[in-house]
């Protein structure tokens, strides 16, 4: 079976860019570019997930600059089941959260689920993937999916 | 016998689709780790997570969303909220401070 990072190139569901002065919202837009391309998702899929993260705050920064923007299962707008992965060489600013601290993030895994299953299945990869520093620095600094491929086979996620 | 053999959670976010999915992996780890069978794990939205609680031992949620909960009988239902939704770690500390984990 492939694993997320494996789909996430077959799909060309990924984006390298620059980042530098751009805003969260338009960070979580463009980590939607990709979903959009082969129909994966609405061209306003992002207005969803912006309104969400202004609604509870960046909750979905996690540690390690690592952003998880979605929505809902079954979401308006989303046809099928995938990840937008997306490499910011700047940080972006997601403001404070509830403790006052700091959120940025310069990895994007953007979710759309359209069967929860597959979904389910992402999310437990991701997890792992989640809490692996080495791959997650790895792929930090990933500029083609070639990249994306060798940081997994260097720093693979331990089955559990 | 675990206190919490046999007990049901729930794990709650915005959507019940994308960081309650990681907490509720994270609370397998931690059932399977402590040998601990529960009866039911569960994951859904913050709006519906308030109705639902009074259904559930322990309801677990990201700490943005500690209000939704206001009023439930905690008697009843344990409120259990988290800085790092995917940490095992924090779950199992969380569930020792309340007392349902030895």
């Amino acid at each position: 079976m492939s694993t997320v990072l494996q789909d996430i190139v077959a799909n060309k569901h990924y984006k390298f860019i620059d980042g530098e002065g751009l805003t969260w919202q338009d960070a979580v837009r463009i980590s939607t570019e990709s979903l959009i391309a082969d129909g994966s998702v609405s061209d306003n899929f992002h207005e969803q997930i912006v309104a969400c993260i202004e609604k509870y705050g960046p909750y979905m920064i996690f540690e390690h600059n690592v952003a998880m923007p979605h929505t809902t299962e079954n979401a308006e707008g989303v046809y099928k089941t995938g990840i937008g992965f997306m490499v910011c060489k700047n940080l972006i600013d997601f403001g404070t959260d509830e403790d006052g601290e700091k959120k940025e993030a310069n990895l994007f895994f953007t979710l759309c689920s359209a069967n929860p299953t597959e979904h389910m299945n992402n999310i437990q990869q991701l997890a792992n993937i989640f809490q692996n520093e080495e791959l997650l620095d790895a792929l930090a600094k990933a500029e083609t999916p070639e990249d994306i491929l060798e940081a997994e086979r260097k720093y693979p996620c331990g089955e559990d | 016998m675990a206190k919490l053999d046999g007990k049901k959670l729930l794990a709650c976010c915005a959507n019940g689709a994308g960081s309650s999915l990681l907490m509720e992996n994270a609370i397998k780890k931690v059932m399977t780790r402590n040998n601990i069978k529960p009866a039911a794990i569960s994951h859904c939205a913050v709006s519906e997570g308030k109705s639902a609680a009074s259904g559930y031992d322990v309801v677990l949620c990201a700490k943005p969303f500690a209000k939704t909960f206001d009023g439930i009988d905690t008697s009843k239902t344990t409120l259990i909220t988290l800085k790092n939704v995917m940490s095992d770690k924090e779950i199992e500390a969380a569930l020792k401070d309340a007392g349902l984990l030895d």
